[in-house]
């Protein structure tokens, strides 16, 4: 984790955007701009905070964010506290109109490391890769949200009240996700183990009530929890007989939802993966792995039909959802074939012509390209990123495996401690979800 | 970073005002230490965002002479949170609502001490009820009677007869001039260019001009003149109307003087500013005959000027060029841009496209394709609030705070209405959708 000492570079850019990046990598590419050079969406978490824009990238080293500062005045109340005062003084000279950039090496910083836990907190609960074959278990979003609350609380230094970081939202976060209290509480009364999870559970709890008091919130879930915490977690201790993921079992497996049969007949002509591009879809729909997007052409009589199957995501709702797959003959127009829930994918079908591509060789068979979106949300088909997606769940696999192995307290300051999300992902059986 | 240092060295007690980590809560900073220990208005010098040595230690100084004081206000504030969970009042922010009155707490009694327990009680109270009868309730009593209501019809009627008929000249003047005033916002010093369209009318021009139907003010035929004020062609007389609801409120031109106050009324931001019901009443008959249902010029033009900026906003980030961008044009434009990069990033886009299949995501698409509509709307709002207060926006500076944080509303509007969409989606199964046969897309 980087910190105190790192070099880092405070530009200015046309429009007035003031710039901290560490070290010369980046150099003059526009974070914003420039998706290409700054990998596909899904590689970098970002943080709205007064008068600036943070940016962390998600794999390789988590270390200071890059900021992209719109006010400088408002970035004052926080900037000394994440990069050091000399940084601070010269974004301070850069919008002054100093105008070539600046070198300055960073102080030691308390709030960078929770800004970056917090804003990775955020990337994951959008982008976390649940698989079901891929055996990547599922985040429960609640105790993900309650987690942002306390952080966002931590954090209060980075944000103020003009009304444009909506990352800071603490209030409605525990509004929202209440419904965990209670269990995380039942977990607590049984103390965890490794020790440091029970720490950390406690911190997090403790976070929640301050925050909740400070911002005035009151409610039954959240008086327990004062009460609770009052007296101590021997008070009303309880064993968890099956381990604490029991405690937030939720509906999961697949609900069986009525679909068309399976086309009976027909002459399989070919197979094949289709694209799994999470850009083009929400979370909570797809199951994320590689191979969930899959298509089979069959011939039935003089018709030509391609059925599309995606695996659907363990918590996805069965109904309601219009996605749809884009299916390319040959580099043809792209044609939109609705899916509907048949028990664990999404399921499709469409009549196709596959007469060959008059310019390839006669031989040839029909080049066929599938992918899945859902119309309205989806920004268009983006660059290949298959391997970004694979080391995104190589980074899954690698916290959940750091998750269920005892870490040192201070791991918690930064991005590298578990969530609590990750450890009761990690504790899960494969029953589990 | 100075206040930061002097807070920490001044020992336990102040855990109330503070952050987790220890240094003092955004809001301890910006309503206690800063307008009531280092006031600037006497201390100019401390004002700034970096101190040199002397006056660093002048500030230190100041805040640990204060230590007393902040840690009485801490246990002021820790009993007035107490006494708020008793009463059962959850609305506004704590902080917001009661620091300051802490402060004044802690420097009339000093710590809290017998009886402390009902005097947090009776401030509580207070502040609760500070909005001394302004309420929706009250309006809606107002109106209720109706022969007060008749009376008004017809003073409304009157108003909107005796409006100036004349065809309004000189729109296009105004235009021009807010295109110069634009590009002269963003940037420190006045524009004598606003201060001349105020004097010249310009804004009661451009209402006047709405009222007769004019064409092709913005350059072309889309955007209409009127850019979602009213839905109508031209907007018609005000009613005095019984209800309102947030979710169905129409275009601000079309609203009932109900719907007008209503608004005004249900911010519950300092509502005691605010004329009682029965006087708020009898001028929105006026104002609401007004044009562009405002008194005040200055508020007026700025709808001109909000006008001028909306019908060149790009929040899909097209990069189409729109002719006359200014300076405020670019500075909202990169606020959009870098807004669409987050979302991105946070996996809540909406197609650039149109897309027939798309559902209440198309529709928020669409809005994105005509910002100015949501952009009016929420002007007109902030507008109309500062009528009623009687607070004009004297210079640029204070008017281009007002333009620029609409924007922002408007952004995060967007944001919001794009998380509940998806959350909508994935939450209640709505009625399963029949797969259709398949299209070209």
């Amino acid at each position: 984790m980087a910190g105190a000492g790192t070099d880092v570079r405070v530009t200015r850019g046309e429009d007035g955007t003031i710039r901290v990046a560490a070290g010369p990598v980046l150099g003059h590419i526009e974070v914003c701009d420039d998706v290409a050079a700054a990998g596909p969406d899904f590689t970098r978490s970002v943080l709205d905070v007064a008068g600036a824009v943070l940016v962390w990238p998600v794999l390789g080293e988590s270390g200071l964010p890059v900021a992209e500062i719109h006010d400088a005045g408002r970035a004052q109340q926080w900037l000394w506290a994440v990069y050091g005062e000399r940084v601070a003084a010269a974004v301070h000279d850069a919008a002054a109109g100093e105008p070539a950039g600046a070198h300055v090496m960073t102080e030691t910083s308390a709030l960078a490391g929770a800004a970056a836990r917090l804003g990775y907190g955020h990337w994951a609960a959008r982008w976390w890769p649940a698989s079901y074959p891929d055996g990547i278990p599922v985040l429960e979003p609640d105790v993900l949200g309650l987690e942002f609350a306390a952080l966002t609380h931590r954090c209060q230094q980075l944000f103020d009240d003009y009304g444009d970081q909506p990352d800071d939202c603490v209030a409605e976060l525990i509004e929202e996700h209440r419904s965990a209290l209670a269990p995380l509480l039942q977990w607590w009364r049984a103390t965890p183990q490794p020790a440091d999870t029970a720490r950390h559970l406690d911190s997090v709890l403790r976070l929640i009530d301050d925050a909740a008091d400070c911002a005035g919130l009151d409610g039954t879930a959240l008086r327990r929890l004062r009460s609770a915490l009052d007296e101590g977690p021997d008070h009303g201790r309880t064993v968890t007989p099956a381990g604490p993921a029991a405690l937030f079992a939720r509906q999961v497996g697949y609900a069986l939802a009525a679909g068309d049969p399976l086309v009976a007949g027909g002459r399989v002509i070919a197979r094949g993966s289709g694209t799994n591009d999470w850009r083009r879809y929400p979370p909570g729909f797809i199951d994320a792995a590689e191979h969930a997007v899959s298509w089979t052409a069959r011939a039935l009589g003089a018709r030509r039909q391609i059925e599309v199957e995606v695996v659907a995501h363990v918590a996805a709702p069965t109904t309601g959802a219009p996605l749809a797959a884009e299916v390319r003959v040959n580099g043809s127009r792209p044609l939109r074939v609705p899916l509907g829930r048949r028990d664990d994918v999404w399921t499709g079908r469409a009549d196709v012509d596959l007469t060959p591509d008059p310019s390839a060789a006669t031989s040839a068979p029909p080049r066929i390209e599938v992918g899945v979106l859902l119309p309205g949300f989806d920004p268009g088909a983006g660059p290949e990123a298959r391997a970004d997606r694979d080391a995104i769940r190589a980074l899954a696999r690698r916290r959940l495996a750091g998750a269920a192995q005892p870490v040192a307290d201070d791991v918690y300051d930064g991005v590298a401690g578990p969530f609590l999300a990750e450890t009761l992902a990690a504790t899960a059986t494969s029953e589990d979800y | 970073m100075v206040i930061d240092h002097a807070w920490r060295g001044l020992g336990p007690g102040l855990e109330s005002l503070s952050g987790p980590g220890g240094a003092p809560l955004t809001r301890t900073v910006k309503l206690i230490v800063l307008p009531l220990i280092v006031r600037p208005a006497l201390r100019p010098e401390l004002a700034v965002d970096f101190l040199g040595p002397e006056r660093a230690a002048r500030l230190d100084a100041l805040i640990r002479e204060s230590a007393p004081r902040l840690a009485a206000t801490a246990r002021w504030f820790t009993l007035l949170k107490k006494a708020r969970r008793a009463l059962g009042v959850v609305a506004g922010n704590p902080q917001d609502l009661y620091f300051q009155r802490c402060f004044e707490l802690a420097t009339e009694h000093g710590a809290p001490s017998v009886g402390a327990e009902a005097v947090a009680r009776a401030v509580v109270e207070e502040v609760a009820d500070a909005g001394g009868g302004r309420t929706v309730e009250a309006l809606r009593g107002h109106l209720a009677d109706t022969g007060r209501c008749a009376r008004l019809d017809a003073e409304l009627a009157v108003a909107w007869e005796s409006r100036p008929t004349v065809p309004a000249s000189g729109v296009s003047a105004a235009v021009t001039l807010a295109a110069e005033v634009l590009d002269a916002c963003a940037a420190p010093g006045d524009s004598p260019a606003y201060a001349s369209m105020v004097d010249a009318g310009h804004g009661g021009v451009f209402g006047r001009a709405l009222w007769t139907h004019a064409n092709e003010i913005w350059g072309a035929e889309e955007p209409p003149a009127h850019l979602g004020l009213t839905a109508r062609r031209v907007p018609s007389r005000p009613e005095v109307g019984r209800g309102a609801s947030t979710a169905t409120l129409p275009a601000p031109l079309d609203r009932t003087l109900f719907e007008r106050l209503f608004v005004v009324l249900q911010s519950s931001a300092r509502r005691e500013e605010l004329p009682t019901v029965p006087e708020l009443v009898e001028r929105e008959v006026g104002r609401s005959c007004a044009p562009l249902g405002l008194y005040d010029e200055s508020l007026r033009v700025v709808v001109v000027l909000g006008g001028r900026l909306a019908v060149g906003l790009d929040p899909l980030g097209t990069g189409e060029p729109a002719p006359g961008r200014t300076a405020a044009h670019r500075a909202v434009n990169s606020r959009w841009r870098r807004e669409a990069s987050v979302l991105r990033a946070r996996r809540m886009t909406v197609s650039p496209h149109p897309d027939p299949d798309g559902g209440p995501l198309e529709a928020l698409a669409r809005d994105l394709r005509t910002p100015w509509a949501a952009y009016m709307r929420r002007l007109w709002v902030r507008l109309h609030g500062r009528d009623v207060r009687d607070a004009p926006l004297a210079d640029l500076a204070s008017a281009w705070a007002v333009l620029d944080g609409v924007a922002r509303s408007v952004m995060m509007d967007h944001r919001a209405r794009v998380r509940s969409a998806l959350r909508a989606l994935s939450a209640t199964p709505a009625a399963a959708v029949e797969p259709t046969e398949p299209r070209s897309a």
